[in-house]
């Protein structure tokens, strides 16, 4: 009897202990990122280095930061929003200025990247650049005739049904250059009603909006769409290496790409401010931009990091050194009038 | 209600509780919810306020009116259908099903989905209806069709489908119980009075499970009315409902006052719905 009684205050006592656990944890880490930041070959070596615990929320779209924050701090340390995306967090007070002397490695940063105008606002830093890439399109070959090089491939009524793109207020910027405008984050009233009739006439022919690289890999897997935008680099090497008997080749439109860079931002008043700029520095030494480019396909920000941990065809292909190639592209930024395309874009969706 | 003196403290003691509980989270998070859709949308945030602004956007801008007809079509289409393969169901199980170990093991697995994840079931559509999925591959197997059809995903069809398979057992657990409720005698009796058992389903059975029928409808159009996530797995591009429209203007549009006046306009009409089925209940109620 007495046996049992201690039995049941042993197990009752490990219960309350074990949901308490979460909450006397101490030098935790909460990130909102992007799928593929935060994989056991990134977080596992940090965690072991520092004792640092990771766990990370992922984001489907830029726009999902803001709102997460607004909803209550205290969740996440750190958030890794796009350049375009960095505004209205920082003017909005959801995160704290960077001290960025508790970042080893940032001086090695392209300073394209870490001196950008959203980044250095009011005389702060706000974030500190983490890994870029662009957002190309992505088809199937043995389904689309010719080689595509134009974003009209995704308007082709020969491929009616066949067509994804991604669910983001950035299906503007591509629309708007396809229609020919270049100032495709300041349109006028009238180019954007262009821009929302072009994108629903292209409804017929879009078989599903994505909302996450891992939804767009299963459309291709699974032969319901032939292209798409795309995140470049991730969603080609995942569909790929399912061996699906075909192969999936990514291209940059003659209408140009879209650039993005992301950065770690530090929420305010975030009680693991220590992990949170051990996690930073970690991210600038080449385990960090190495394991982050392995496991994305996309690009370094810190050429000296990776200097060692890549190989030259590797390097070559992450365009490391290569920071021409950013003007190659169109950076994104936040457009002047964000409620405007936000509510266009939703307008969009909403029609029949 | 009448509260005998003598029994206040225990009369408190009993529903304090659930009544601080229903005040703290229903009430309180109604009236914010409702004082919220008069403030106003200002970059980067909002800010409190009293003005229409919000639901003069609801109701000039074609998209949200839009998007609410739909839904309640789909919430529509969805009921109609559930009652079609629900009512057979629960009468099989009220009434053909002689054996109550047979009677308790099917009525088991009309809920038991219930238990299973909702995301996992919406997700096994997806593996069903898709381009490669099952349906598919059995209608090529059978020489039906020559090449995969897409015409069964990433459409309106697809979310009924969906919707209906998820809250089935909300059609068939009221109309279930409704039909079991009723006195086998008047059944009897309506038989030995001569009447065919198709008359005696029309005129004893069916009036009788009204009841059931109706709380069964309600319940599977507002759940349908309110559901975001079928859209997002198995809808296609014409598929955004009202709740999906609610989920961005409180997400990516961060724009909580647009967001709640909406929400306030959908409780208004989900408040609608269940008046009138109470009121069709009390109309078409026959006490026995």
């Amino acid at each position: 009897m007495l046996k049992s009684k201690a039995l049941h205050h042993l197990v009752l006592g490990s219960t309350i202990l074990s949901c308490m656990a979460g909450a006397i944890q101490a030098s935790e880490l909460n990130l909102l990122t992007w799928e593929g930041y935060a994989t056991p070959e990134i977080t596992g070596p940090f965690e072991a280095a520092t004792s640092c615990k990771v766990t990370a929320t992922y984001v489907g779209s830029n726009d999902d930061f803001a709102p997460k924050l607004a909803a209550g701090g205290g969740v996440y340390d750190i958030v890794v929003p796009s350049l375009d995306a960095v505004p209205v967090l920082q003017q909005a007070g959801f995160v704290q200025p960077i001290e960025t002397a508790k970042v080893t490695g940032f001086d090695t940063i392209y300073p394209e990247f870490s001196k950008a105008a959203s980044l250095n606002a009011d005389g702060s830093v706000w974030g500190v650049p983490l890994i870029w890439g662009s957002v190309s399109l992505l088809y199937r070959p043995d389904k689309i005739q010719g080689t595509p090089d134009s974003i009209g491939i995704l308007f082709d009524p020969a491929y009616t049904g066949k067509i994804s793109m991604w669910d983001d207020k950035s299906s503007i910027y591509w629309a708007a250059r396809y229609l020919g405008y270049n100032n495709i984050y300041d349109l006028s009233d009238e180019q954007l009603d262009a821009v929302k009739a072009k994108l629903i006439e292209q409804k017929p022919l879009v078989r599903k909006y994505w909302t996450s690289a891992g939804e767009l890999t299963e459309l291709m897997a699974n032969d319901e769409v032939y292209a798409s935008n795309t995140w470049t680099g991730l969603t080609s090497k995942d569909v790929n290496a399912l061996k699906k008997g075909f192969e999936v080749v990514e291209f940059s439109p003659k209408e140009k790409s879209e650039g993005w860079m992301d950065s770690m931002m530090l929420v305010k008043d975030t009680p693991n401010e220590d992990c949170a700029y051990k996690f930073m520095a970690y991210m600038q030494a080449a385990e960090g931009q190495c394991a982050i480019a392995a496991a994305t396909g996309y690009f370094p920000v810190n050429p000296a990091a990776v200097a060692g941990c890549m190989d030259d065809a590797m390097k070559k292909d992450r365009q490391v050194g290569n920071i021409d190639f950013v003007k190659s592209l169109i950076m994104w930024e936040q457009p002047a009038r964000l409620d405007k395309y936000i509510e266009v874009w939703n307008a969009v969706k909403a029609a029949p | 209600m009448k509260l005998d003196r003598r029994n206040a403290p225990g009369f408190l003691a009993l529903f304090s509780l659930p009544l601080i509980w229903s005040l703290l989270l229903l009430i309180v998070p109604y009236l914010i919810m409702i004082s919220v859709g008069f403030w106003l949308r200002k970059y980067p945030t909002f800010v409190p306020d009293f003005q229409f602004a919000n639901y003069a956007q609801i109701f000039t801008d074609p998209q949200y009116i839009g998007v609410i007809l739909r839904t309640a079509k789909i919430a529509a289409c969805v009921t109609v259908l559930a009652t079609i393969l629900g009512y057979p169901l629960a009468y099989l199980l009220a009434f053909t099903v002689r054996s109550p170990g047979l009677r308790n093991l099917m009525y088991l697995m009309v809920i038991v989905p219930l238990w299973v994840s909702y995301l996992l079931r919406a997700y096994t559509w997806k593996t069903i209806l898709g381009t490669n999925g099952v349906l598919n591959s059995f209608l090529q197997s059978l020489g039906l069709i020559d090449a995969p059809l897409d015409i069964f995903l990433y459409n309106q069809t697809a979310m009924v489908i969906t919707l209906t398979y998820i809250f089935i057992p909300f059609m068939v657990m009221p109309i279930f119980s409704s039909l079991e409720n009723i006195p086998r005698n008047l059944i009897e009796a309506s038989e030995d009075l001569g009447i065919g058992p198709f008359g005696t389903f029309l005129k004893v059975v069916l009036p009788l499970s009204w009841g059931g029928i109706l709380a069964g409808a309600t319940v599977t159009f507002c759940l349908t009315f309110g559901d975001f996530v079928a859209p997002v797995l198995v809808g296609g591009p014409d598929g955004t409902m009202i709740a999906n429209v609610l989920q961005n203007q409180f997400g990516a549009a961060l724009n909580w006052p647009l967001g709640s006046a909406l929400a306030t306009l959908v409780l208004l009409l989900v408040m609608a719905i269940l008046w009138l089925s109470s009121r069709l209940d009390r109309t078409a109620r026959i006490t026995l």
